[in-house]
C-alpha cells in the first residue's frame, strides 16, 4: 500500500545508485538494459532524449515533400508529434498513467504519418482511410485520465467512434479513385468499384458523424469536469479545457473539409488544428506537475494546524487542503471511549492501520469490526458507525499504537497517496503535539492547584495564629489593666479618683469590644473550635432574619474548606441581608463523598447576578481550593448559591 | 467569700484577684490551669471558682471539661467561666455537664465588679448565671421553630430572666409583675416543656438549658 509518488523528472528522486562502472555479469546487464527500457534507472532522461531525437527525426522525414511549400504544417506536426511523445513518456512512468501514457504515444506517431500523402505509394490511400486516427487515441487519454477505467458509455462512444471512421472512409475510398481524390492514378489503392456520387455521399455522411461524435465527446468531456470533485478537478481541469479546444479545431477542419474538397482543404485550418493540439500534450503535462505541486500545500496545511489543533481544527484543513468537503476526522481519545485492540475482532484493521472498507454488498456485521465500528458506544460512534463503504480510512496512533483519531475521506484521495500520507501524517503530529501540550498542562495546573492550596492553609495557619495572640497577649493584658482600674476604683474613697477609674476602665472596655471583633474577623475562634456550624450558627444569630442552619454531625476533613466554606456563607448571607428582601434564609451544609458542599438560599426577589466583586471574591475563594459556585437566581424566586469544596 | 481561680494569662489572673480581693473576697488560689486548680482547692474546698474557658493544653474547651470534673468532686462549689466570645454553645455544653451553681461569664464583664461578685454569689448558691449579653442575642433572634417556640412572649421573657439567674421575685420586680403571676408563668414553663412540678431548682437549670439549645442545634 506504499505511496506511488507522481514522477516529474528532476523531481523524482534516484531510486538506486548509479551503476557501477566496469566489468558486470551479462544477466546484470540485462536487468540495467531492461530497467533503462522502462525508464526506470538511473537516467530515464538519456533514453527519452534518445527516443525524442529519433522520433523527430522520423518524423521530419516522413513531413517530406510538405516542407517545401507548407514549412509552418511540417513544424507543427513535428512539435505536436514530439509532445505528445514526451508527454507519453513520462506519464509512463508511473503505472497507473501507463495506459494514457501509450494513448498519447501512440498519437503522437499516428499524427506524425497524417500528412504523407504526397509520399506517393500507399500514403495516400493510408492517409484517406487512417488520417485522423490520432483523435481517436487523444480521445481515450481524455476520457480515462486519471481514472484507473472508462465507464461503459466512454467506452461504447471510443469504439463507435474508431469503428465509424474506419469503416466508413474505407467506403467511401474503396468506391473512389487517386485522381478524384487528387492525387496520381499511379496511387497504389484498393478499387471495389468506382462511382463518384455514391464516394461523395458517403464521405458527407461519415464528417456529418465525427461532426455528431465531436459534440457527444463535447458533452463526454464535460460531464466528467461536472461530476469530478476535489482534487481530481483541479487535475483534470486543464486537460478537459484543452481536450475541449481540440475538439473545436477538429470540428474547424471538418467544417472547412466539407466546404472544399480534400485536395483544396486550407493548410490554415490543419495548422490552426495542429497548434491546438499542441495543447493538449501541455496540458497532460501541467495535470502531472499538478498531482506533484499539491504536496506543495503541506507547509500551508502544517501552519494551519500547528498552533492549538484540536479535531476540529484538523479536519477543516485537511479538507481544504485535500479539497474534500466529506473528509471527516474523529476523535478516539474521548473520555469513556475504549480504546480499540488492534487484535479484537474477528477482522482487524492490517497493521498500517488504513484500510480501504469493503464495497456495499456485504452484510454490515461483516464489515471493517475496526475503530470506528469498536466505538459505537462513545459519541463519536454514530457518525463512524454510518460510514459508507468505500470510503478511504486511515488511523493516526501514538507512539505507543493507541489511536487518538480516524481520518475518513474520499476514496478518490487513494489516487493522491503521497499528498494523502503527507497531510494525514502532519495533521497526526499536530494532534499528538496538542495532546502532549495538553497533558503537560494539566500537570502544570495541578502543580498550581497543589501551590494555591498549599498557600491557602498557610494563610489560614497565619490568621488562626494571630487571632490566638491577640486573644492571649493584647486582649490578656487589657482584661488585667481593666481589673486593675476597677480594683482601684472600688478602693479609692476619692469621689473623683472613683470617676477617674471609672472613665478610664470604660474606654478600656471599648478598645476590648474593638479588639474582640478584630480578632474575630481575622479568624473567628469558633471556627476552630467549633467547626462550619456552630460558626455559622453564630453568624446566623446576629442576623436580623431567621436563617436555619442544617448540617451533619461530623466536621469537615479540611480546615481550609471549612474556612472557605464560611467566608462564602458569610458573604452569601451579607448578600440576602442588603439585598434579597427574603423573608427568611437557609443554610445546608453537607459533605458527599469526602467532600464539603455548603448550600446558602433565600425565599428573596431572585435575580442576583453571577458576576459583581462579591460574586467574584466568592469564586476566587472557591477556585483556590479547586472548588466550585454555582450561582440560582431566576428573578421572583430566591437565591440559592452553592459552593462545593474537595476536600482531600 | 472564698475564691479560687484559674486563668493562663499571669497578668489576667493577678489583676482578677486584686479586683476580687478589692470587692471584698478571699482568693484562697490563683492558677494558670484546670489541673492545677483541681489540685490546689482539693485540701479545702472554696465557695466559687473562676475558670477561663480557653486554656492550656488544648485552648479550645479546657475550662468546660475543668468544670465537669470539678463539679463531680465538688457538687457544692460554685462555678463560673470566663469566655471572650458569647457563644450559646459552649454555654449550653457547660449546663449539660454542670446542672447547677454554674455561671457563664464574658471575659470583658469581669471588669464589672458588682456583675462579678453578683454571679459568683449566684453560682455559690447553686443558682445558674448566664451572661446578659448571651440571652439578649437569644431574645433578639428571630427564632426558627424549636422547643421554645411553644412559650408566649411573656414566658419568653420569665424564661430569659430565669438564665440570668434572678429567682422568681427578682423576675417579678425586673418584669414589674406580681409574684404570683411569675409563678403561674414558671408553671406554665415547666408544663409546655414537660418538665415535671416538684423539682423546681433543676427545672429551672432544665429550662434555660431548652432555651439555650433551641438557639444551638449544633451544640
Amino acid at each position: 500500500m506504499g505511496a506511488v509518488p507522481v514522477p516529474v523528472p528532476g523531481l523524482a528522486p534516484p531510486s538506486g545508485p548509479a551503476p557501477p562502472s566496469g566489468p558486470a555479469s551479462p544477466r546484470g546487464a540485462a536487468r540495467r538494459l531492461w530497467s533503462f527500457l522502462r525508464l526506470s534507472g538511473p537516467h530515464p532522461g538519456v533514453l527519452i532524449a534518445v527516443i525524442l531525437l529519433v522520433s523527430g527525426a522520423v518524423c521530419a522525414l516522413l513531413q517530406g515533400p510538405l516542407w517545401g511549400p507548407h514549412p509552418l504544417l511540417a513544424a507543427v506536426n513535428v512539435a505536436t508529434t514530439e509532445t505528445f511523445i514526451f508527454t507519453g513518456l513520462i506519464l509512463h512512468r508511473d503505472r497507473r498513467t501507463r495506459a494514457v501514457a501509450w494513448a498519447l504515444i501512440i498519437a503522437g506517431a499516428l499524427r506524425s504519418v497524417d500528412f504523407t500523402d504526397p509520399l506517393g505509394g500507399p500514403w495516400p490511400f493510408y492517409t484517406l482511410v487512417f488520417g485522423g486516427m490520432d483523435r481517436l487515441a487523444g480521445a481515450y487519454a481524455l476520457l480515462r485520465y486519471p481514472e484507473p477505467r472508462l465507464t461503459r458509455p466512454q467506452r461504447a462512444f471510443l469504439i463507435t467512434l474508431g469503428a465509424w471512421m474506419v469503416i466508413g472512409r474505407t467506403l467511401a475510398t474503396v468506391i473512389s479513385t487517386p485522381r478524384w481524390d487528387g492525387y496520381p492514378a499511379s496511387s497504389w489503392w484498393i478499387y471495389l468499384y468506382q462511382d463518384r456520387q455514391l464516394a461523395q455521399i458517403i464521405t458527407d455522411i461519415v464528417n456529418a458523424g465525427q461532426g455528431v461524435l465531436g459534440l457527444t465527446l463535447i458533452v463526454l468531456l464535460i460531464l466528467r469536469l461536472v461530476r469530478t470533485r476535489g482534487l481530481d478537478r483541479l487535475v483534470i481541469t486543464p486537460i478537459i479545457v484543452a481536450g475541449l479546444a481540440a475538439v473545436a479545431a477538429a470540428s474547424g477542419t471538418a467544417i472547412a473539409q466539407m466546404l472544399s474538397s480534400i485536395s483544396e482543404t486550407p493548410n490554415d485550418a490543419y495548422i490552426i488544428e495542429g497548434i491546438v493540439d499542441l495543447a493538449l500534450p501541455l496540458a497532460f503535462g501541467v495535470a502531472v506537475l499538478q498531482s506533484a505541486l499539491l504536496l506543495r500545500s503541506i507547509p500551508g496545511l502544517t501552519a494551519q494546524v500547528s498552533v492549538g489543533a484540536d479535531v476540529d481544527a484538523v479536519r477543516y484543513a485537511l479538507r481544504t487542503t485535500l479539497r474534500d468537503p466529506t473528509l471527516e476526522v474523529l476523535d478516539l481519545t474521548e473520555a469513556g471511549q475504549p480504546a480499540p485492540a488492534p487484535a479484537a475482532g474477528p477482522a482487524p484493521l492490517p497493521p498500517a492501520g488504513r484500510a480501504l472498507l469493503p464495497p456495499a454488498g456485504e452484510p454490515p456485521a461483516a464489515r471493517d469490526p475496526g475503530p470506528p465500528a469498536a466505538s459505537r458506544e462513545g459519541p463519536a460512534l454514530d457518525v463512524a458507525g454510518a460510514v459508507p463503504p468505500d470510503r478511504l480510512v486511515e488511523l493516526i496512533r501514538t507512539e505507543s499504537g493507541t489511536p487518538i483519531a480516524v481520518v475518513i475521506a474520499d476514496p478518490g484521495l487513494d489516487r493522491y497517496r503521497g499528498l494523502f500520507n503527507a497531510a494525514v501524517q502532519t495533521s497526526g503530529l499536530a494532534l499528538k503535539n496538542a495532546q502532549l501540550q495538553a497533558r503537560a498542562a494539566q500537570a502544570e495546573l495541578g502543580q498550581i492547584r497543589a501551590t494555591t492550596a498549599r498557600l491557602v492553609e498557610a494563610g489560614l495557619a497565619e490568621r488562626r495564629r494571630l487571632e490566638r495572640d491577640l486573644h492571649d497577649g493584647a486582649q490578656q493584658h487589657l482584661l488585667a489593666l481593666a481589673a486593675q482600674l476597677t480594683a482601684a476604683m472600688t478602693r479609692t474613697t476619692d469621689p473623683a479618683a472613683a470617676e477617674a477609674f471609672r472613665q478610664a476602665r470604660d474606654g478600656l472596655t471599648g478598645i476590648l469590644a474593638e479588639l474582640r471583633d478584630l480578632a474575630h474577623g481575622i479568624h473567628p475562634a469558633v471556627l476552630t473550635e467549633g467547626g462550619l456550624a456552630a460558626a455559622l450558627e453564630e453568624v446566623a444569630e446576629r442576623l436580623p432574619l431567621p436563617v436555619l442552619v442544617t448540617a451533619p454531625a461530623t466536621r469537615a476533613a479540611s480546615s481550609a474548606a471549612e474556612a472557605t466554606g464560611y467566608f462564602v456563607a458569610c458573604e452569601a448571607l451579607t448578600n440576602v441581608v442588603k439585598h434579597a428582601w427574603a423573608s427568611q434564609a437557609t443554610v445546608d451544609i453537607r459533605m458527599p463523598d469526602g467532600a464539603l458542599e455548603v448550600e446558602i438560599s433565600d425565599d428573596g426577589i431572585g435575580g442576583a447576578g453571577a458576576s459583581g466583586r462579591g460574586m467574584a471574591n466568592m469564586r476566587d475563594r472557591a477556585r483556590a481550593l479547586d472548588g466550585e459556585l454555582t450561582v440560582d437566581s431566576p428573578p421572583g424566586q430566591g437565591t440559592t448559591i452553592t459552593v462545593r469544596l474537595p476536600c482531600g | 467569700m472564698r475564691v479560687a481561680l484559674a486563668d493562663d494569662s499571669g497578668l489576667f489572673r493577678a489583676s482578677l484577684a486584686l479586683l476580687l480581693e478589692a470587692s471584698g473576697a478571699e482568693v484562697t488560689a490563683a492558677v494558670p490551669g484546670g489541673a492545677e486548680l483541681l489540685a490546689a482547692i482539693r485540701p479545702s474546698p472554696p465557695d466559687a471558682v473562676i475558670l477561663d474557658i480557653r486554656m492550656p493544653p488544648t485552648f479550645t474547651d479546657e475550662g468546660i471539661r475543668t468544670a465537669g470534673e470539678l463539679h463531680r468532686q465538688h457538687p457544692a462549689t460554685g462555678i463560673l467561666v470566663l469566655s471572650t466570645y458569647a457563644e450559646t454553645r459552649y454555654a449550653s455544653q457547660l449546663l449539660d455537664r454542670v446542672p447547677r451553681g454554674v455561671g457563664y461569664l464574658l471575659k470583658d464583664n469581669v471588669t464589672d465588679a458588682d456583675a462579678l461578685m453578683d454571679a459568683l454569689s449566684r453560682v455559690a448558691a447553686g443558682e445558674i448565671a448566664i451572661d446578659q449579653s448571651i440571652v439578649a442575642r437569644l431574645l433578639s433572634r428571630n427564632r426558627t421553630p424549636g422547643l421554645v417556640s411553644v412559650l408566649n412572649d411573656r414566658e419568653q421573657a420569665v424564661l430569659s430572666q430565669m438564665a440570668e439567674g434572678r429567682s422568681n421575685l427578682g423576675i417579678a420586680q425586673q418584669l414589674y409583675l406580681s409574684p404570683r403571676t411569675v409563678e403561674a408563668h414558671v408553671t406554665s414553663i415547666f408544663a409546655k416543656l414537660r418538665l415535671e412540678a416538684t423539682d423546681t431548682d433543676n427545672n429551672r437549670v432544665r429550662a434555660v438549658l431548652a432555651f439555650l439549645r433551641s438557639a444551638s442545634p449544633a451544640g
